[in-house]
């Protein structure tokens, strides 16, 4: 909004001239949105939440109530699925961001090279799933992977494992993928976030002969607070969705270990010869309501306005 | 003392990059090795640059075929999403009307929305409607998929333009329209190329809508192809190598070209 009172003047004029709204021009600019929207977006959710209370064969379709709802209940896969995936959006959001803001405040602290360092750790979250996916599993391979073969010239061989393979570590080690994908990312946002500070209450506070540790703590975080936040949202809501990384390491296995909410609505879908669709839609609209409930808890807790994603 | 401590925090920050560019740096050099070479040391440096391992991959891989639709689907996802973005980005920002705020709130809080609350009922529709397994079909979809962050994007920006721009050309008779395409689109330039760059990586790495939606082997995109050559050909590192960085060259090439717009593309909204 235009703060001088010329700009405000200006702004009643656009008001006084906006009465008479031009609906031609309105529905022509929004109507090619708002069909994608209603025809890929909106319906297709509808349809799922009215898929949630049917049997969907192939061929006919049929109402079954809260049997689906009910069935997900006693449902013990889900219920693994929802463990792990909560357990990655938890966890997630606090490494990704912590270590984020260690890499941030070193290049806020005017580093020589410091151009290069953002450059070059923000690529991770440039590649695809699919590729960093099968980087990371050859990374964690028993016989060659980087991890074993570090392990083993440091004498530590019975350190060593298949990663990926053994239930204990599988999901720590897909979420470590997550923490160095998205790291970069976060530190690329909160250095951003620290060069908007103002200069004055930095430089006041050094006046004050506030330490380093003191200016953290007391200037520079309270400042950058809703930034942080920001980022934990959108992390967490990131591996509330994730799906493709665990597709092509593992496919939600050894045993359930891996096995994510989105994961789990795939493989009921389109891998399980069932042939329902009416199930999966049913795990997907839970699904879907306690991302957005989480979301709009989180957002309220932190209170936060809007401005949650990207 | 002051030294040695900058110097030890500059040791951590390069140790760090090592672990965040090393994985693909490694790749890298996978991919000009042939795999009867890896095996025997996966970490040594290339000794002969098996540049011809690309077009092996290109022409007998079917890793053109891949390569082409990836382009055709993210260009023409990419050129709809711009305009149908921006058109209703415009709206948003210059006309008030009842609802305005409203139906801008509904698209844009579909940022958050899981896909997996979509896909069933996408790939049935697309089933109904004959657009299952082409690339027209899974063209729509994304546009459709990015279209709120597009909006999000250009409404903001669209909303910085003094008013008083469009009140001058309005007297100088322009029409609606052809103050959209000759003030709003021009001015908006910067924030159009930053939608179109982040548009152009996350279609170009999109995975799930993909393998949801295509199951024929020539209509695949990129990521599928990938995962394909990958289950068919599991032992063959070198050769996969050579198929990861074919994907991630282009990625690698808009990144040199446009690093600033792409990181502003990425992490616009997550700065309050």
């Amino acid at each position: 909004m235009p703060p001088s009172s010329a700009g405000a003047s200006a702004a009643g004029a656009h008001v006084a001239r906006a009465l008479g709204t031009p609906w031609r021009a309105v529905t022509v600019f929004l109507l090619p949105a708002a069909t994608f929207y209603v025809a890929f977006t909106a319906y297709p959710v509808f349809r799922t939440l009215w898929n949630s209370f049917h049997k969907v064969l192939p061929a006919k379709e049929e109402f079954v109530g809260l049997a689906n709802y009910a069935e997900l209940v006693r449902d013990e896969i889900f219920w693994r699925a929802v463990r792990n995936t909560l357990v990655w959006a938890c966890t997630s959001p606090l490494f990704e961001v912590s270590i984020a803001l260690v890499l941030a405040l070193a290049l806020y602290a005017k580093v020589p090279g410091r151009r290069f360092f953002r450059i070059a750790w923000f690529t991770p979250v440039l590649m695809s799933y699919v590729v960093v996916g099968i980087i990371w599993a050859w990374i964690y391979n028993y016989d060659w992977g980087a991890v074993n073969t570090g392990l083993r010239a440091l004498g530590l061989n019975s350190w060593t494992r298949a990663w990926l393979g053994k239930q204990e570590t599988a999901l720590p080690a897909l979420i470590f993928v997550t923490t160095w994908m998205w790291s970069g990312f976060n530190m690329v946002v909160l250095l951003a976030a620290l060069h908007s500070l103002p200069s004055e209450v930095i430089e006041a506070a050094e006046l004050d002969n506030c330490g380093w540790w003191g200016k953290l703590v007391h200037v520079i975080f309270p400042m950058i607070r809703p930034t942080v936040l920001n980022l934990v949202v959108l992390s967490f809501v990131g591996k509330m969705k994730i799906f493709d990384l665990v597709w092509i390491t593992t496919k939600g296995g050894p045993l359930w270990s891996t096995e994510t909410v989105s994961i789990y609505v795939y493989k009921r879908a389109f891998e399980w010869n069932t042939f329902d669709l009416g199930y999966p839609s049913a795990v997907a609209s839970v699904w879907f309501v306690i991302v957005l409930g989480s979301v709009l808890t989180l957002s309220y807790v932190f209170r936060q306005r809007e401005k949650l994603e990207y | 003392m002051h030294r040695l401590q900058r110097a030890v925090v500059l040791f951590a920050l390069c140790v760090f990059t090592a672990f965040a560019a090393g994985p693909f740096f490694w790749v890298a050099t996978m991919s000009l090795r042939t795999t009867s070479e890896i095996s025997r040391d996966h970490y040594a440096w290339p000794g002969t640059l098996h540049w011809n391992k690309f077009p092996d991959a290109w022409f007998n891989s079917n890793y053109s075929t891949y390569f082409q639709n990836s382009l055709l689907v993210v260009v023409s996802a990419v050129i709809i999403l711009t305009l149908v973005g921006a058109m209703a980005a415009h709206c948003f920002a210059r006309y008030r009307f009842k609802l305005n705020r409203f139906f801008y709130f509904i698209i844009f809080s579909t940022i958050i929305f899981p896909p997996q609350i979509t896909i069933i009922a996408l790939f049935q529709i697309l089933v109904q409607y004959g657009l299952f397994n082409s690339l027209i079909g899974l063209t729509l979809v994304y546009v459709a998929f990015q279209l709120p962050i597009t909006v999000y994007i250009l409404e903001s920006f669209f909303a910085r333009i003094p008013g008083d721009l469009f009140e001058a050309a309005r007297i100088d008779g322009y029409s609606e329209m052809a103050i959209f395409w000759r003030i709003s689109l021009p001015i908006a330039l910067p924030a159009l190329s930053t939608t179109i760059i982040l548009n152009t990586i996350l279609l170009w790495n999109e995975f799930l809508y993909a393998v949801v939606l295509i199951t024929d082997e020539d209509k695949r995109t990129l990521p599928l192809g990938i995962q394909r050559f990958m289950g068919d050909q599991m032992e063959d590192i070198g050769m996969i190598s050579t198929g990861l960085m074919i994907a991630i060259i282009p990625v690698v090439l808009i990144y040199a070209f446009f690093s600033e717009k792409l990181i502003q593309g990425m992490t616009a909204g997550a700065v309050k």
